[in-house]
């Protein structure tokens, strides 16, 4: 039974890693005929580049706005729709939709809305005397992408809180209320604690997705300004497919899955070790 | 006995895929002959187009008019993939071997990377490439062409000699006629219209303070050709650009910056809303401002000029970037392949009509020396006179850098140069001196 599956990944899993693995260490470029082994130099160059420390000190910058942000704003979007009264399932999928749209399609509308002249920087210049750089602010520029990232991903991960809210069983509820848990305390002290398994969910999700960030960046800053927007993925598309230097490229298509692998075992370590503290095993 | 089925199983299934490979090796071979020209002697040829629905539409046209005339071969033309770029495309495709024979769309940068790695094979070795320079009238165009080792790996397909648009309208309320034509008229404008409109700016353009490696044929290109009379920047391996004209050009930008003439934030059609007075245009604008800006009409409201030059160069003189892209020939196909691709090349381009249709379809001027002379164009150009200007100047128009390593090169000009010089954060001499030993660097 387990075979048609251990083939699938060793063809489309095993054999490219292995194939990119020996890649890192070879200096190819992907129309060459012929390339060198350079041993560890691609290692080398990428731990002393400008660039390569750019995208790795952004994607935890882009950790701190996104992770908080999304969380909050999907847990209160399930908790709204949780307290409907009916049409949940539309108003789920509703907000599930911008998961649908295209990063390139979101990202232009964004950068027209926050365009020199669009009529809402031109009412911010006009009546406020506000006249802000939205994208050409290294603070800015990655918050709006952070902030993108999360309307896109809200409804998706609303869904999954919504999930967690109703499977709490209602006599929890009910004990809670009979030992004078009700409103601000009982969500506190019942729901939360009760949707940790959809918290656990929801920020490995979050955090994993910090290392693939692409669309937004490329279409709305180039990774600018300043490389405040430069992701590991723009590093990996600039070097393979604009510089032509992809044994260098997948050298640092590894460094991202090993650190990507890495903070993820922290953070799993790290909400497993506080949710045994409060009674998940 | 479980452990027994699986280990069966996937015994089975390796057959399978054995037996499959071998199958497909044999197709394979068989069809590599077939293409080559095996035994009905039909050579295919694999076309790949710009993707974009006019080009591919002009392509599939000459090729079934040219099936119709040349029986013995079979031309296939299907767009370029973009994944997640035109180049990435064909990269990928010549990494695994599915490269077709030829393609249009490329430019000299990239071509010069192509022709460094021997994937595409030189032009000029092939029987009647003088003959079709000859009969496109293009030897002065393809000229700047010539790659450091001496071969043509690239037939430019159009020339979009860069130039730039002014708002005539504005332009006469600040009482001129024309546009500037040196820094200095330039920058006594630019200070007229901030007096006048302190809102409005001169040039529009975020680019300016980005490293976007491309971006530097629309802004530093243009004035450092226009500059140096169109002194070369790379040559071989070797930076041999004009430190004069280099220094001036950046002082330029500088003196822009400093007058606030400059709106480094991104804009969405500043020219056309009067947000600013001057843009870097090229042709492809004109069907999207007929259809989203009719009231846009040359010589009323906006103008054309070359770029401008220092005060001590002549502006007659002035040269200019060209945008431009063309045609290649991958050396994985067989020679056959790689002839009858030339030879249905060769037979487009021998009729001035063919390039004809290609301009009324794309917008883009052809790369001939002819184009605003031949009578083939006269009354497409009568009745588009704003093309006429880039017809004009397709001679004086030079192609990019072609160094195997222009991505690096153009990047670093923004970075150590053009960025922080509009900035304010260096000077024209330490940005051009900074840059010229980075690039030195690159180039070892």
């Amino acid at each position: 039974m387990a075979s048609p599956y251990l083939i699938y990944s060793l063809i489309f899993f095993l054999f490219p890693l292995l194939w990119a693995v020996y890649l890192a260490f070879t200096n190819w470029n992907l129309i060459a005929p012929d390339y060198e082994m350079v041993g560890l130099r691609n290692f080398i160059e990428a731990f002393f580049s400008e660039s390569v420390r750019a995208a790795f000190l952004v994607t935890y910058k882009f950790m701190l706005m996104f992770v908080p942000i999304v969380i909050a704003g999907s847990l209160f979007l399930a908790l709204i729709i949780h307290s409907l009264p009916r049409l949940k399932g539309l108003f789920s999928v509703g907000y599930f939709l911008p998961y649908l749209a295209s990063g390139v399609a979101s990202a232009i509308v964004v950068k027209g809305v926050l365009s020199y002249n669009s009529p809402f920087n031109a009412f911010l210049r006009r009546y406020l005397g506000l006249d802000i750089d939205w994208l050409g602010s290294p603070i800015l520029a990655p918050l709006i992408i952070a902030l993108m990232m999360a309307w896109k991903f809200m409804g998706y991960y609303a869904l999954l809180f919504l999930s967690g809210l109703e499977s709490i069983p209602k006599e929890v509820y009910e004990a809670a209320e009979m030992d004078g848990a009700v409103g601000w305390k009982r969500f506190w002290y019942v729901t939360l604690p009760m949707l940790y398994p959809s918290f656990y969910t929801v920020t490995i999700l979050a955090v994993g997705l910090m290392f693939g960030i692409f669309t937004e960046p490329y279409v709305l800053t180039g990774g600018g300004p300043d490389y405040s927007t430069h992701t590991w993925q723009l590093e990996i598309y600039n070097q393979a497919f604009q510089k032509l230097n992809a044994g260098y490229g997948t050298t640092v298509a590894i460094i991202n899955s090993v650190v990507t692998f890495v903070s993820i075992l922290v953070f799993r370590k790290v909400l497993e070790k506080w949710g045994a503290r409060h009674g998940w095993e | 006995m479980k452990k027994k089925g699986v280990t069966k199983l996937i015994a089975a299934l390796l057959a399978v895929a054995l037996v499959g490979t071998g199958c497909q090796g044999q197709d394979g071979n068989e069809g590599k002959n077939d293409k080559g020209g095996g035994a009905n002697n039909v050579v295919e040829v694999d076309f790949w187009a710009a993707p974009n629905p006019t080009q591919q539409a002009f392509w599939k046209k000459m090729a079934d008019n040219y099936m119709n005339e040349h029986k013995n071969v079979k031309i296939k033309v299907s767009p370029m993939p973009e994944s997640p770029s035109s180049e990435a495309g064909i990269q990928s495709a010549i990494a695994s071997g599915h490269a077709p024979v030829i393609s249009e769309n490329i430019s000299r940068g990239f071509a010069a990377q192509l022709a460094a790695n021997h994937a595409i094979v030189p032009l000029d070795e092939f029987k009647g490439f003088d003959e079709l320079i000859s009969k496109r009238q293009m030897k002065e165009t393809i000229a700047k062409w010539k790659f450091a080792d001496n071969h043509q790996y690239v037939l430019p397909v159009y020339s979009n000699a860069m130039l730039f648009g002014w708002r005539m309208d504005v332009l006469k309320e600040l009482g001129y006629n024309a546009p500037p034509k040196t820094y200095s008229e330039v920058i006594e404008l630019g200070k007229k219209l901030k007096k006048k409109y302190p809102d409005k700016f001169l040039w529009a353009r975020a680019d300016l303070v980005q490293p976007t490696w491309w971006a530097r044929w629309f802004d530093f290109f243009m004035l450092y050709n226009a500059a140096s009379n169109g002194n070369s920047f790379v040559k071989g391996n070797k930076f041999v650009a004009d430190d004069e004209a280099g220094v001036k050009t950046l002082q330029f930008f500088h003196d822009l910056s400093k007058n606030d003439l400059l709106l480094t934030r991104k804009a969405t059609d500043p020219f056309e809303n009067a947000t600013a007075i001057m843009v870097d245009l090229g042709p492809w604008t004109f069907p999207y401002w007929a259809e989203k800006f009719p009231e846009m009409k040359f010589n009323q409201n906006y103008v054309l000029s070359l770029p401008p030059v220092p005060d001590d160069v002549d502006p007659k003189n002035a040269k200019t970037f060209a945008d431009t892209k063309g045609l290649v020939i991958y050396a994985s196909a067989t020679k056959e392949q790689q002839q009858a691709a030339f030879d249905f090349v060769k037979w487009v381009y021998s009729d001035a009509n063919n390039d004809l249709a290609w301009f009324k379809q794309t917008n883009l001027p052809p790369a001939r020396d002819d184009l605003s002379t031949n009578k083939a164009f006269a009354s497409y150009l009568a009745a588009n006179p704003q093309l006429k200007q880039y017809a004009e100047n397709i001679p004086n128009a030079i192609p990019p850098v072609d160094n195997e390593k222009v991505v690096d090169i153009q990047e670093l000009i923004g970075k150590e140069a053009l960025n922080p010089v509009v900035k304010g954060q260096k000077t024209a001499e330490k940005a051009w001196k900074d840059m010229k030993n980075a690039i030195n660097g690159v180039l070892k």
